[in-house]
């Protein structure tokens, strides 16, 4: 009896679901996924043309129930940021056993995170690099490094893009590059890994120790960055001291009411100068 | 979901940027603090910073999503066009990439005052460029 909450039914998330929802012991299943099925998806889905200009939550269920009638599916047709699902997302995220994030954006992959932290649940992301050329799989519990500290941690201990600078000419924030898309078989590669990491997490709870927090697994030889094709890279990334993310979590503000912390806001910027 | 509209949002501002603008204004010049100032969904940093001889007034924005996505900085003070010089007077201060493998930003170590930091740094390196020709920095890789 265990109760699977994810993020992301794109191309990477939906297998991870498939796979995961086909162990007996996963009873329910609450997936946020905005999206339609575009005809580009259809080279990377399981989902057929037929399927092109449904919401992809709608498909993934409807797929997921021919496999397991038995099986309780929750959808939120929305994004995961959506204000005013707030609530219900993180009742959602409070019920579940597990969570599951195939997020592809930074963003995403934080509030994600933020939400598990709350509810003190065990969640598990996949990532694949641009072109395919190996993938990430990382795991979380309560009390352990959250996203912020593995992400930290990754920027300065990995190097695993060679592709030349963004074009500057755009400012405004965040420059989205011009990645290669993965092959099927390299985002399933890393979905199964994805899988294997989450179906253990949920069996073994605090227990599971499989000797890393992240790893990475080279699908490619690239040069420069993987000596080698199918290698695995272990990474054992503790929970840093001095995380931004992480650490305010313990703060004065923490037992603070929402009117609380307006009034706080309003004085801070009275302060520091005109609001 | 962002930093002015939501409890976590309020709870980063409250325990960690607000501090360090405070530490950064205690016992400075008045003329030299840090004014914080609300804009819609987005706070603006206002603030003057005199690398070398020319004073320089800027301004850095924290937009809704921040700190997952970085502050921008941009002079208010007119610069003369550099290799560095983005559109509206911005500052390219970091490879600004939308993913964690390419993104120089931070959310788990940087706060606001570092984007501060890195502008002086950036206008350091600009008065050098302005006589020299030359940007004393590697370009971001």
């Amino acid at each position: 009896m265990a109760h699977i909450f994810q993020v992301g039914a794109g191309s990477g998330g939906m297998p991870v679901l498939d796979m995961i929802c086909r162990d007996p012991r996963v009873t329910a299943v609450t997936l946020i996924e905005p999206d339609i099925l575009k005809p580009h998806n259809v080279e990377r889905h399981p989902f057929s043309w037929l399927d092109v200009g449904q919401p992809k939550a709608e498909t993934a269920a409807a797929w997921l129930k021919e496999r397991r009638t038995d099986l309780q599916v929750k959808l939120f047709v929305c994004d995961l940021l959506d204000r005013d699902k707030q609530p219900e997302i993180e009742q959602a995220a409070a019920a579940c056993d597990l969570g599951v994030c195939a997020a592809d954006n930074e963003v995403a992959k934080f509030h994600f995170d933020g939400l598990m932290r709350r509810a003190k649940k065990p969640w598990t992301l996949g990532e694949v690099l641009s072109g395919g050329i190996g993938g990430f799989v990382h795991w979380f519990v309560p009390g352990g490094p959250c996203y912020g500290c593995v992400a930290s941690y990754l920027q300065r201990a990995t190097d695993v893009d060679k592709s030349p600078p963004p074009d500057y000419s755009q400012p405004g924030g965040p420059i989205q590059e011009t990645t290669v898309p993965a092959p099927m078989a390299a985002i399933h590669a890393v979905a199964s890994l994805h899988a294997l990491i989450s179906l253990e997490l949920l069996g073994k709870g605090n227990a599971y120790d499989p000797g890393f927090t992240s790893l990475l697994w080279s699908l490619q030889k690239v040069p420069d960055v993987f000596d080698e094709a199918f290698r695995p890279y272990r990474f054992r990334v503790p929970r840093a001291a001095d995380c931004l993310i992480c650490r305010s979590a313990g703060s004065d503000y923490r037992a603070a009411t929402p009117e609380e912390l307006d009034v706080a806001l309003d004085q801070a910027l009275a302060r520091l100068g005109r609001d | 979901m962002g930093l002015l509209d939501s409890d976590l949002g309020k709870r980063r501002l409250l325990t960690v940027e607000i501090p360090v603008i405070e530490r950064y204004n205690e016992d400075r010049d008045p003329d030299f603090k840090i004014q914080l100032v609300r804009l819609g969904g987005t706070l603006v940093l206002r603030y003057k910073l005199q690398p070398m001889h020319n004073l320089y007034q800027l301004e850095t924005r924290l937009v809704s999503s921040y700190p997952m996505v970085p502050p921008e900085t941009r002079g208010l003070t007119p610069l003369k066009h550099c290799p560095h010089l983005l559109e509206g007077q911005t500052l390219c201060m970091w490879r600004q990439g939308s993913t964690r493998m390419t993104s120089r930003w931070d959310p788990a170590q940087f706060t606001c005052v570092f984007a501060v930091q890195a502008a002086w740094r950036w206008l350091a390196c600009y008065e050098v460029w302005h006589e020299t020709g030359e940007w004393p920095l590697p370009e971001a890789k």
